[in-house]
């Protein structure tokens, strides 16, 4: 396809301002984003679960009437189903004091009928997990942290428009061709464009959904004074599938749980609830949302029936997969495309690689970067000094994505040691992250990009094989690490993965470092600029 | 993105304009999305009130913005990225005012 070359210039720069902004920010948002894929295995590998004494999910309603009775102002709960019929939690209600507590309360049926009431200490990963993905990490309020990335989604999708258009002109004779030669910068330019072209309908998917995540409050705020004159309310209340709910809150029973799921069942057989959440438990205006699964269809993480909870009457199926209206299908399916929930496990652990391949996208995007500014000894007749620019950029690329991967792997691994032995383990996991994170970051740019590339592709090895050694320790010499046999290898494995491949990048890179071109930021040889300080400086 | 062929007159190079366009494309492909946003929303199926449909014509302003903000370098020069875009907005602003009315209750 044949482009103007001054608009394929112009284009360039697009993109390489773009990509330059928000690379980094993407890649922490991409890796972390790639282990919310599993941060239910990976909550679980840190807490196995003790054994559970099985209470048949048939006395749910007794356990809701007891704790009813012992905490009457608690009316806003949640059972959950899906461990209970797997044997992995207790038969249990769980019920929060704020929309991120990371500390749950539950109450479970004693053996003699009783209820305990206890607050639930979960290690957090998934929060934590949950968090970068959503702010990249910048500490402070959620909403500073999502509106940061919401904006760097937008330059992102700008980044893949002008990617491709710059691309274009050469695709059919490079589509796909991966140049193994000498020339290093041709090598990840093709690992470059591979990744983006293959990967595009998911960029671009992410890219949009992540946009409106972040930015949903300033376009609706937009949208209700120019488009519904100051009135959407309106529109979200004739929306909500609570509208039809009653309002008298005068004390009413309630239908025991199985009987929910059989009206559940009737309505749509192939759905497959995990969960009932009440609300106003105990009144006459009691509904319950049966939360659920349908392979079948594309939905949010998950849909669910809303009923009367006293009457059983169905309120609204407005986010029951397969009997949702057209808006609201078409914009779940959005939030489905987001979160990969859908397909099962296969599009689960696409997502998973697509986020690490991503990350990687970001990655070498900022090699091109570095080293299309890069100053030759052959240009320059002689030894050189690289630009201050792309040094910085170097170290903070290495400091940012290594930090990252290596302050999730460190902490990981150490929720497993500090589990049962510290009081608040969710605290831990985030203090131990951004020590790791801050200290990378802080290393690369004191040693250089060079050198700490090096040592924090090793030591961010080290941390994520940490992950399965400490499971590998656990089994031979159980003691301060509980081990459960033959349940969660799968966290083990792709770790031991990760660490395999961070290994063979320190190796490549060190190799790198200290026997290729020396007119590099990549190089620690004599005559490359990390043996001339004094010229760096006069930079 | 006209192909250059060799019996076709040279066209001028399209200027960067970078300021000029990226503001255009940034403010001018916004209200540009609010407004084409808002006739969706009034004009199509099943009106202002149709069940979760704000949530759709919400998602809706991010593609429509962030493809005019791709596609604005393409303009020759900024001045006319903001006139086409003004001309535009003006002409999508018009028939929202037109088609705005009561939000039933």
């Amino acid at each position: 396809m044949a482009i103007r070359t001054d608009v394929v210039r112009l284009y360039r720069q697009v993109h390489t301002w773009t990509g330059i902004l928000t690379g980094l920010i993407l890649f922490v948002c991409f890796y972390a984003g790639a282990l919310t894929m599993f941060k239910e295995p990976l909550e679980r590998w840190i807490t196995p679960s003790a054994e559970v004494a099985p209470v048949a999910f048939e006395r749910a309603g007794e356990l809701i009437a007891t704790t009813r009775a012992l905490r009457p102002k608690v009316r806003d709960f949640t059972l959950a189903m899906e461990p209970v019929l797997t044997g992995a939690a207790p038969l249990r209600l769980t019920w929060t004091e704020g929309r991120f507590d990371p500390a749950p309360w539950s109450a479970t049926l004693e053996p003699d009928g009783s209820v305990a009431v206890k607050k639930l200490d979960p290690s957090g990963i998934g929060l934590l997990v949950d968090f970068l993905h959503r702010t990249a990490g910048i500490p402070g309020d959620l909403d500073i942290g999502t509106l940061v990335t919401g904006v760097a989604s937008a330059l992102y999708l700008v980044a893949l428009v002008s990617g491709v258009i710059i691309l274009l002109p050469s695709l059919v004779r490079d589509f796909l061709a991966l140049r193994v030669t000498a020339n290093l910068k041709r090598l990840w330019l093709d690992a470059h464009n591979i990744l983006g072209l293959v990967s595009l309908p998911f960029h671009i998917v992410i890219a949009l959904s992540a946009v409106v995540f972040g930015l949903h409050d300033q376009i609706y705020d937009t949208l209700n004074q120019v488009v519904y004159k100051g009135q959407m309310r309106t529109a979200i209340a004739a929306s909500s599938p609570f509208r039809a709910a009653a309002k008298d809150m005068r004390p009413a029973a309630m239908l025991p749980p199985p009987d929910l799921l059989k009206r559940t069942r009737d309505l749509s057989p192939g759905f497959h609830p995990v969960g009932l959440e009440y609300h106003d438990a105990g009144t006459r205006a009691a509904t319950v949302r049966v939360w659920g699964h349908d392979p079948r269809y594309l939905v949010r993480r998950e849909g669910f029936v809303l009923m009367g909870a006293v009457d059983g009457r169905i309120i609204s199926t407005e986010y029951m997969p397969g009997h949702q209206g057209v808006w609201s299908a078409v914009v779940s399916s959005f939030f489905a495309l987001h979160f990969g929930s859908f397909g099962g496990s296969i599009v689960r652990w696409s997502y998973f690689g697509l986020g690490l391949a991503g990350a990687l996208l970001f990655y070498s995007g900022n090699l091109l970067w570095i080293e299309s500014r890069r100053r030759t000894e052959r240009r320059a007749g002689g030894p050189v000094a690289q630009s201050r620019s792309t040094s910085l950029l170097a170290a903070a690329t290495v400091g940012v994505c290594l930090g990252c991967v290596g302050g999730l792997s460190l902490t990981i691994a150490a929720g497993k040691w500090l589990n049962g032995v510290v009081s608040d383990l969710h605290a831990w996991h985030w203090g131990i992250y951004y020590a790791t994170f801050l200290g990378a970051c802080a290393w690369a740019f004191r040693r250089g990009a060079a050198r700490a590339g090096v040592e924090l592709l090793w030591a961010s090895a080290a941390a994520t094989a940490a992950i399965p050694a400490t499971s590998l320790l656990s089994w031979l010499a159980p003691g301060p690490v509980p081990w459960v046999p033959g349940r969660l290898a799968g966290v083990d494995l792709v770790a031991l993965a990760g660490a395999l491949a961070l290994a063979g990048m320190a190796r490549l890179a060190e190799r790198r470092a200290r026997t290729g071109p020396r007119d590099s930021v990549w190089s620690v040889q004599e005559g490359g600029m990390e043996s001339h300080p004094a010229a760096n400086a006069a930079d | 993105m006209a192909d250059v062929r060799p019996d076709s007159p040279p066209q001028p190079p399209v200027r960067p304009d970078w300021w000029s366009k990226s503001l255009a494309g940034v403010l001018l492909g916004f209200t540009l999305a609010i407004a084409l946003s808002g006739l969706i929303t009034w004009l199509g199926p099943g009106g202002p009130a149709a069940i979760n449909k704000y949530q759709f014509t919400m998602w809706i302003v991010a593609p429509i913005w962030l493809g005019v903000v791709s596609f604005c370098f393409l303009f020759r020069s900024g001045l006319r990225a903001w006139l086409w875009l003004g001309g535009a907005n003006l002409i999508a602003f018009a028939a929202l005012l037109a088609s705005r009315g009561r939000l039933p209750h």
